[in-house]
């Protein structure tokens, strides 16, 4: 739902975008910026008494069943079963080959597991492929994106792809850039862009769809400078309160530890331990910490 | 059509014309660019001046009327078909067209995969459509001077690349039928359809089928053939060649429809495997390599030390071996030819008639098949991909890293060069090639230097130093074609004189120096 301090925030040419894409009849040569926002909202609170139907969630908005994956003969997940619900964040963490990342590859339907099931906001993700992606936001361990786009049009074509509305497409898309500090190269192509300018860009391109998400995350830090990650964590909480369903994935336990309500630890491919932190920390007698309950279950605590 | 596939095949045009814009907004990829079509240009213009083209073009039919009939022609284009269906079968089908970026933003969208083959491939389409464009504008000098009309050109083109893209959705389905297949058998005997499937596009090649008018002539290959015979009148049936066009849209129509309609989500897993498998060292190099260790050289010259990584690692790519081998087959075999001329395979007749084309065409073959051997010398670079910044960062001189390059390209575009010329000795055996077949070395150390320079260039045009850009893959042959041309020029017009000992050496060693210079200099201004 479009706010007027969201609106307030946006360019004196984003505003006017804005006006003709809402079609509203502007006959003046000149208009006062303050005059021109209230028009809008008068039209977007209209639009919002006609067409506004609140987005929730089923529960739970992530279901994985008996998920096993083989890649020939080696096994990369062996029977993960794992709900978040909506209003969770739950940290997916284990050491490099745990099958962090394949678990959120078969999430996504970027590969298909061999046995089990995966369901996203309630869709089977081999059954329903459609509406479950539909509902799913991914942020890949590697960012990468078509360098030929400028951030811009890789936003604006994001959001036509999960079919946003224009209105609501350019207000998030000035929210979000303002939040990641990506004015400046919002008209850069992304292959120009540094890793941690790449991966805000891509934040912008989910959050640009409107909430509750579902987000699979692999290691959505990385590469964002104190400012980028202080935003983008404080946002994620935000967005759990507001009722979605987040799944991080994650090496740096201080982040996991720092943002998530639940754990689950993996070690190759299976999982190890599970739970909020005072239930590992009582699972663990000699563990003290998140990082100490990982190196107890993934190896033992070095000496 | 769903709206979203419009949006991703507007998507994928403006990516193709956000590289346009960069393409004549960056200095650098406009000179590469002016180079290649000037360059092409310079060529044409040159070979059209050096012969006159339309005797030859006159006299072709007649040439190809009384040395093969008209079964061949036809089994030639099918052959082409069959190739497309074996090599598809074996290849990643519509899978090829995902990319790393498709896989982390597309995959995970609630796009169809067909969607995503259908704005890949407009786009592909249209990239081809404007390169052909500005081809045919580049080498208008040599189509004026043989005479041929422009609009015949342009149209046997547009049949050509519609055959081809015809192929390419043969291949995919034929990789289909190995997706359907592999799921449902595990016998090795299933492979057995790849043989079926390439017969299936020989058989409506038979001369009884194609003799006359018949329904074998919607099969892409004969219907191709059909528009090149009736448009030259060569093997003519005195049919509208335009009916023959027409099947090969139909075609391709429906080759394209059933190509999206097969493309779904076990696609991507097939993308997912082969992206974990390009690294993985073949298991042939493997055994031919055996258990060599190049960390236990006891060379330490830089420059030995990295000729020797780039050989090993390359060695382990699964192609690699196939490089050599070919390089030793391809020796043994030509060195049978020219000892002892089987009567199974004799060298090209040459009409007298066209005698005075024959020098000219192998001095220009000659050039052309060390280009072609010399493709890995720009790879060097390339092939290091993000490695290339800690190959920078590493405490080598430049000069040494360029040389180690340069001097392991030269032994491989040596290696694939000498079988070449062998054949080409063969096959033209023209008077005075003894005296011609020298000119192979200089051209090997100039294309491999002009080569080495042009893949240190990479990195400092793109911050993706694994991919080619366009412009510079697209210059490098008519920089050498231009640099082979102007030798040959020199060594024509120095042939009277002992100054040729002097001018050659001089031409040669200059720009190869001057190259391998740029090469350093490209080096020391990566970022």
């Amino acid at each position: 739902m479009i706010q007027r301090a969201n609106v307030e925030q946006m360019k004196s040419s984003e505003l006017l975008r804005l006006a003709r894409v809402l079609k509203l009849p502007i006959l003046d040569r000149k208009i006062a910026r303050e005059s021109l926002v209230d028009k809008i909202m008068v039209e977007i609170e209209a639009r919002n008494k006609r067409e506004f139907i609140e987005m929730k969630l089923n529960s739970p908005a992530i279901k994985i069943e008996n998920l096993i994956k083989r890649f020939g003969k080696k096994v990369a997940v062996w029977g993960l079963n794992l709900k978040v619900n909506p209003g969770e964040i739950v940290g997916l963490v284990g050491p490099n080959g745990a099958g962090k990342t394949t678990t959120l590859r078969i999430l996504t339907g970027i590969i298909k597991p061999t046995s089990g099931s995966v369901e996203v906001d309630g869709y089977d993700m081999l059954d329903n492929p459609i509406p479950a992606k539909s509902a799913i936001g991914y942020i890949p361990e590697k960012p990468t994106c078509y360098p030929s786009l400028t951030v811009r049009e890789y936003v604006t074509f994001m959001a036509r792809i999960y079919e946003v509305p224009n209105e609501i497409a350019l207000v998030r898309m000035r929210q979000f850039v303002d939040m990641f500090q990506l004015d400046e190269y919002l008209d850069s192509y992304i292959g120009t862009l540094s890793k941690g300018n790449l991966q805000r860009a891509l934040l912008v391109g989910i959050f640009v769809r409107d909430p509750p998400y579902v987000l699979a995350l692999d290691e959505p830090i990385y590469g964002l400078d104190p400012r980028g990650a202080w935003n983008l964590k404080a946002y994620l909480r935000q967005l759990r309160d507001e009722g979605s369903a987040i799944l991080i994935s994650t090496h740096i336990l201080e982040v996991a530890s720092d943002l998530c309500d639940r754990f689950v630890i993996m070690n190759e491919g299976s999982v190890v331990g599970r739970g909020t932190l005072e239930e590992l920390l009582a699972s663990q007698k000699e563990a003290r910490s998140l990082e100490e309950v990982f190196l107890s279950l993934t190896g033992g605590i070095p000496e | 059509m769903k709206p979203s596939t419009f949006r991703i095949i507007r998507n994928e045009i403006q990516m193709l014309y956000n590289q346009f814009k960069q393409a004549i907004t960056i200095p650098s990829m406009l000179l590469f660019y002016g180079v290649t079509l000037i360059g092409v240009f310079f060529v044409s213009l040159v070979v059209s001046s050096l012969l006159s083209f339309a005797p030859i073009i006159s006299q072709l039919g007649t040439l190809l009327e009384t040395t093969i009939d008209r079964g061949m022609f036809f089994g030639a284009f099918a052959i082409l078909s069959a190739s497309s269906v074996i090599t598809g079968y074996f290849g990643l089908g519509p899978a090829a067209i995902i990319t790393s970026e498709d896989e982390n933003l597309l995959l995970p969208a609630p796009v169809k995969p067909y969607q995503i083959f259908l704005g890949r491939y407009t786009r592909r389409i249209v990239r081809k459509m404007a390169f052909t464009i500005l081809g045919i504008l580049a080498i208008f000098p040599l189509l004026l001077s043989a005479n041929i009309l422009f609009f015949s050109i342009i149209f046997i083109l547009f049949c050509m690349i519609i055959f081809f893209e015809t192929n390419y959705f043969l291949g995919a389905m034929s990789s289909y039928i190995r997706l359907y297949v592999g799921q449902r058998y595990k016998s090795p005997l299933r492979y057995i359809v790849v043989i079926l499937i390439g017969l299936v596009m020989l058989i409506p090649a038979i001369p009884s089928f194609t003799s006359t008018f018949t329904v074998a002539y919607v099969f892409p290959s004969n219907a191709f053939a059909l528009v090149i015979t009736e448009m030259t009148g060569v093997f003519a049936l005195d049919v509208p060649f335009l009916l023959g066009a027409g099947l090969q849209l139909m075609m391709y129509i429906i080759c394209l429809l059933l190509t999206a309609s097969i493309t779904g989500y076990d696609y991507y897993e097939v993308f997912s495997a082969s992206k974990g498998s390009e690294e993985i060292e073949g298991r042939f190099s493997k055994v031919i390599r055996g258990n060599i260790d190049f960390s236990n050289s006891r060379f330490n010259d830089p420059t030995v030390w990295i000729m020797l990584k780039d050989f090993w690692s390359r060695l382990r790519s699964p192609f690699q071996i196939w490089k050599y081998i070919y390089a030793v087959v391809g020796m043994i075999f030509v060195l049978y030819l020219n000892l002892f001329h089987p009567v199974w395979f004799r060298p090209l007749v040459v009409p007298p008639d066209l005698a005075f084309a024959v020098v000219p065409a192998f001095v220009l073959m000659l050039i052309l098949l060390v280009q072609m051997s010399s493709l890995t010398s720009m790879l060097s670079f390339v092939d290091e991909k993000d490695n290339v910044y800690l190959l920078k960062a590493s405490p080598f001189k430049s000069k040494d890293i360029v040389l180690a390059k340069f001097l392991l390209s030269f032994m491989e575009v040596g290696i694939a060069a000498i079988p070449a010329c062998g054949f080409l000795i063969y096959i033209m055996r023209v008077e005075g090639y003894l005296a011609l077949i020298t000119l192979a070395a200089p051209l090997v150390i100039l294309f491999t230097a002009t080569g080495v320079a042009v893949g240190a260039y990479v990195p400092v045009m793109t911050n993706d130093p694994k991919t080619l850009p366009v412009p510079l893959a697209f210059s490098y042959p008519i920089i050498n074609l231009s640099l082979g041309t102007a030798m040959v020029l020199v060594v024509a017009v120095f042939a009277d004189s002992l100054l040729v000992l002097i001018a050659l050496p001089v031409y040669v060693l200059g720009l190869t120096l001057f190259f391998l210079a740029s090469a350093v200099r490209a080096l020391n201004s990566y970022k």
